[in-house]
């Protein structure tokens, strides 16, 4: 599927980004393609899912820059031995050199065994950060453990044996819609900093990001020129409206309880052509306006009248909403426009 | 312009530094005491910087700073450039670093500077207990790189250090197999450690009197194990060199030593079985090119060579401790004669000078009938007129000889031999004088000889035709103590024996306890100078050559290669058992893991760190007719980790047989009951959902 974004639509057409006029197409660099395959390969390794037991299957482990400035260290406190023919400089070699192997097995060691999940993705409006919850638990201590995503250093956790420790990433989101880290990197330089021992969680359960609300200049009463009679008759409130006895599927918000009370009588109140209506907060109501702008001015309306406390409906193209309140119906408005036109990230797909 | 204190750890910053405090004890009588007082301002600057009480230097200052000391050092080297002076460089550009530490990078680099100075300081300490401290330096900068990356847990600083420890334990054997097995090559290129300070010992020149400022010191000049019988106090005459031009004042040596090219010493000896007749010297780091030996020894381990005189010399000057090895093979009997060079050179007197003692020479020489008639009676007459061996001679600026001789008749050895020396060639006997140690005292359980600055000597050998160099002192006639049992005997009654050396433990020599302990410590210091330090290239050789094979140093390579392959591996395999093993501990965890083992082969997704309470209800869903059993045991497993038993329990103490046997029936029942629930439902209905994620 190709989202709706006109660059992305420019790049899937010409995905190397250059005019017709560019005469030599450049390969990808090899850098780029070495990167691409060891992201393929380790995709294959750790599959989409939610939780993870980290094994030496799925751990790496790499001597960071300073590692590398110890193993230079080494080298030349040997050469120093040698040209001294000094054995305590020989011993103390060996001994760090011992060390960093033996720190070796411990920066693994603290990773290896680490129970990772994702305990449950956040939602948020298009350009927040999401909150990401996940849940670590070991057998052993495990402590200085780092979480981050691609995008931004997350929290340092320790984790005491058989505890649970939660963390939140926190991962940038820039469209509504499904937003699934590729992968969350947890790694750990434990004990020395000489030695970083890493793997992922791929999360398969994504987060939902809101469109951004933009408060739309005209109210969407005045949309359509031909419905203004209409809309004189909305003006004038509920005098116009329609009583009629409750339909099973009715919702609660809308039984005329006043009444019920009176007489018994389960009365509902229907609006007549509830298209347009003020309650109903309609896709089609904000014609010439970008699809994506529309869920954007429907968004704040959503809050405004969730804010406001006021029922309302909300109709998007293939899909409705009855009217109702509260905050799992705001929730649900604002799933409904986070996703239209959206397909949810199979779980285990690919990169 | 100021600078912000940054945010590293206070702890991994205090434990790093202290660990540069511990890894400067080592050098405190090697660096000049400013450098060290500086060092330790940069660095009680940089703590104060760390608490907020002052601020780190902005760029003036730290330049001002940096100049300041830079200068100073420049005046205190003033144009010596050694081994010796580049390692106090170093040491003040560490401490200058404090000033620069703010991040974590600055920390990894600090820390690996030090790591290079506590390298620096075995170049110059090798003794065991300085060696300990400066392995304690290093555990303390492993402590602070710990620190730095281990935040916030309160239960760090003493579980780390725990941890840090056992790692090193274990890394142990490692460290021992490749300290024994890794080839031992020749220095591929080297700087001396020449450095230009004065060293205690003997000097290549004597003006009478200078010999009496080393029996003030107790330093230790070199230790000897015999493979046979230690020869006599009398006997043990160590033959270091030979003074024989006399320009009226000062002894010093005819030959000009010849220059020394850069290069390195051959430091070791081999550690084979000592014949019977030989002798292993294990001499401290002295800066000269001469090594000592006793009369008739020829030289065993290559380093060292003879040379004219019977004496020997090492190729470069001893920079540290060196051990050789010596055997004693009596001379063959032809005494061969002087070239008359070498007469000209033993009968050299100034022209003029000491007018008495060459009177006093032509005396004796017409009422003696032979050489050795001569050289007896000269002897005869410190023994008969009241001479006296004493450590505060009077002063003799002008005519020392005839000074000591008629008027003053007191002096030490160096004097007396002087004197000697000089009747003899006034009488036309070729004589020379000869500067080494004499005695030595026995090392723990008499096992072997120390052999101290005090212990310094000189003597004097004269030509007597058909008998070669004949052996001559003047000390044993007047101060026959000296010679047979030492200096401590020899000025017991003047009380002069290290008096100015009040920390000396020899000093004290006659308190039973002090002698012991000082001379227990010697040992443990004797033994690991001859088989830790001093394991070098011979010593691994002939190690190596006990081993079955013909092992040379590729061998030994190939050797340590396998060996921590060998090692690596099986610390790997020990990991994956302990890993694949690791719920074995716990019998009751073991349960646990086989009931999500046995929902999970069904379908049924377990959260982690899901309660037994949930892990019932997941059960209950996919197997209804297990629902109480599994309850039951969920009851089971909660009063296990949390009923009153618990705590005795996790302390340590085992499970009741009887209730882990009905748990087992119980989860066996209840696995029992989930095997038949799929079997028992269509297959379509997969009973894992997200939704059951509990959280």
């Amino acid at each position: 599927m190709i989202p709706y974004n006109p660059g992305s639509l420019q790049k899937f057409l010409n995905p190397f980004g250059h005019g017709p006029r560019s005469k030599e197409v450049p390969l990808p660099s090899i850098r780029d393609t070495a990167r691409r395959r060891w992201r393929a390969w380790v995709n294959r390794r750790i599959p989409r899912d939610d939780r993870r037991h980290l094994d030496r299957r799925s751990i790496f482990i790499l001597p960071t820059g300073a590692g590398l400035v110890f193993g230079l260290l080494l080298v030349v406190m040997l050469l120093t031995g040698i040209n001294y023919q000094n054995s305590l400089i020989y011993l103390l070699t060996f001994l760090l050199g011992a060390l960093f192997v033996a720190a070796m097995h411990q920066t693994h060691n603290n990773l290896s065994g680490v129970d990772v999940a994702l305990l449950k993705p956040g939602e948020g409006f298009a350009g927040d950060t999401i909150v990401f919850r996940v849940r670590l638990q070991a057998r052993h201590d495990a402590p200085a453990i780092d979480l981050s995503s691609d995008a931004m250093a997350g929290p340092s956790l320790s984790i005491p044996g058989n505890e649970l420790v939660d963390g939140s990433l926190e991962i940038p989101s820039r469209e509504r819609g499904y937003l699934l880290p590729d992968r969350i990197r947890i790694e750990t330089r434990f004990p020395f900093g000489l030695l970083v021992a890493w793997s992922w969680l791929r999360p398969a359960t994504s987060a939902i990001v809101y469109p951004r609300p933009i408060t739309p200049i005209q109210a969407p009463e005045g949309a359509t020129e031909g419905e203004s009679v209409e809309a004189d008759q909305r003006s004038q409130g509920q005098d116009q409206v329609e009583l009629r006895p409750w339909r099973e599927g009715d919702l609660s918000a809308r039984v005329d309880w006043k009444r019920f009370s009176r007489n018994g009588d389960m009365v509902v109140a229907d609006w007549q052509g509830e298209q347009g209506s003020p309650r109903w907060l309609d896709f089609e109501s904000f014609p010439g306006a970008d699809h994506e702008l529309r869920l954007s001015y429907l968004t704040a309306l959503v809050l405004e009248r969730h804010n406001a406390g006021e029922p309302w409906g909300l109709r998007l193209p293939g899909l409705t909403i009855e009217p109702d309140q509260g905050d799992q119906h705001r929730k649900a408005c604002l799933r409904a426009l986070a996703t239209w036109q959206r397909t949810p990230p199979e779980r285990g797909a690919g990169v | 312009m100021t600078a912000r204190v940054p945010m590293l750890p206070s702890g991994a910053l205090l434990w790093l530094l202290s660990g540069f405090v511990v890894l400067l004890l080592p050098q405190w009588d090697r660096l000049p005491p400013w450098l060290i007082v500086a060092c330790l301002l940069l660095a009680g600057w940089r703590w104060l910087a760390q608490q907020g009480r002052v601020r780190l230097p902005g760029r003036w200052l730290k330049l001002a700073v940096m100049g300041t000391l830079i200068a100073g050092y420049i005046a205190t080297v003033s144009g010596h450039f050694s081994v010796d002076t580049a390692a106090s460089f170093f040491v003040l550009a560490v401490g200058l670093k404090w000033l620069e530490t703010r991040n974590s990078r600055d920390f990894f680099v600090l820390f690996f500077i030090l790591v290079y100075l506590a390298a620096v300081n075995f170049l110059f300490n090798q003794g065991i207990g300085w060696t300990l401290v400066t392995l304690a330096g290093v555990f303390i900068l492993l402590v602070a790189l710990q620190l730095l990356h281990t935040p916030g847990t309160s239960r760090s600083p003493v579980s780390g250090l725990r941890r840090l420890g056992g790692m090193m334990l274990k890394t142990l054997p490692v460290v021992l197999v490749l300290f024994i097995f890794f080839p031992r090559m020749a220095p591929l290129w080297s700087v001396p450690l020449v450095s230009g300070e004065a060293r205690t010992g003997l000097s290549d020149s004597i003006t009478p009197g200078d010999i009496s400022s080393l029996a003030q010191s107790s330093e230790r000049v070199f230790r000897v194990t015999f493979g046979g019988d230690t020869p006599a106090h009398r006997d043990r005459y160590w033959r270091g060199l030979i003074l024989d031009r006399f320009d009226g004042d000062t002894w010093s040596q005819w030959q000009e030593t010849p220059p020394t090219r850069l290069g390195r010493v051959d430091l070791d000896a081999g550690i084979g079985n000592l014949a019977n007749n030989q002798y292993d010297v294990l001499m401290e780091s002295s800066g000269q090119r001469w090594v000592y030996a006793l009369d008739d020894s020829r030289a065993v381990s290559g380093n060292v060579t003879e040379v004219p005189g019977e004496l020997f010399r090492l190729e470069r000057p001893a920079d540290t401790s060196i051990r050789y090895r010596m055997a004693l093979e009596p001379a063959a009997d032809d005494a061969g004669s002087l070239s008359p060079s070498e007469r000209r050179r033993y009968l050299q007197l100034p022209e003029r000078g000491n007018e008495r003692s060459r009177q006093l020479a032509s005396e004796l020489a017409d009422a003696a009938d032979s050489d050795l008639a001569f050289a007896r009676s000269i002897l005869d007459r410190f023994r008969q007129q009241p001479y006296f061996y004493t450590l505060r001679p009077p002063t003799m600026p002008d005519d020392p000889v005839d000074t000591l001789l008629f008027d003053a008749k007191r002096g030490f050895c160096a004097h007396y031999a002087s004197a000697t020396t000089f009747l003899l060639r006034a009488a036309g006997i070729p004589a020379r004088i000869v500067a080494g140690y004499q005695g030595g005292s026995a090392g723990a359980d008499d096992a072997y000889l120390i052999v101290r600055q005090y212990d310094a000597h000189a003597w004097v050998e004269a030509w007597v035709e058909g008998r070669g160099w004949v052996h001559l002192d003047p000390t044993a006639a007047i101060a026959p103590d000296r010679i047979e049992s030492g200096l401590r005997d020899a000025m017991a009654e003047e009380g002069s024996f290290l008096e100015d050396d009040w920390t000396s433990p020899q000093r004290y020599g006659d308190i039973a306890v002090v002698q012991w302990l000082s001379l227990q410590m010697d040992r443990i210091n004797y033994n690991w100078q001859r088989w830790v330090v001093g394991y070098q290239g011979q010593s691994q050789m002939d190690l190596m050559s006990r081993l079955p094979g013909n092992i040379g140093l590729r061998e030994l390579g190939y050797i340590t290669a396998a060996l921590v392959g060998l090692a690596m591996l099986v610390a790997g395999i020990i990991a994956a058992l302990r890993h694949a093993g690791g719920r074995r501990d716990d019998p009751v965890a073991m349960l646990v893991t086989r009931w999500v083992r046995s929902l999970e082969k069904q379908g049924v997704t377990v959260p982690p760190g899901v309660t037994p309470g949930q892990l019932a209800s997941l059960t209950a869903r996919q197997a209804p007719a297990a629902g109480r059993l599994a309850q039951a045991f969920a009851r089971d497993l909660n009063n296990h980790y949390y009923g009153p038993d618990s705590r005795r329990l996790r302390a340590g103490g085992s499970q009741k047989p009887l209730a882990l046997r009905v748990m087992r029936r119980r989860l066996s029942a209840i696995r029992r009951e989930i095997q038949r629930s799929t079997r028992n439902r269509p297959a379509g209905r997969e009973s894992s959902s997200r939704s059951q994620r509990l959280s």
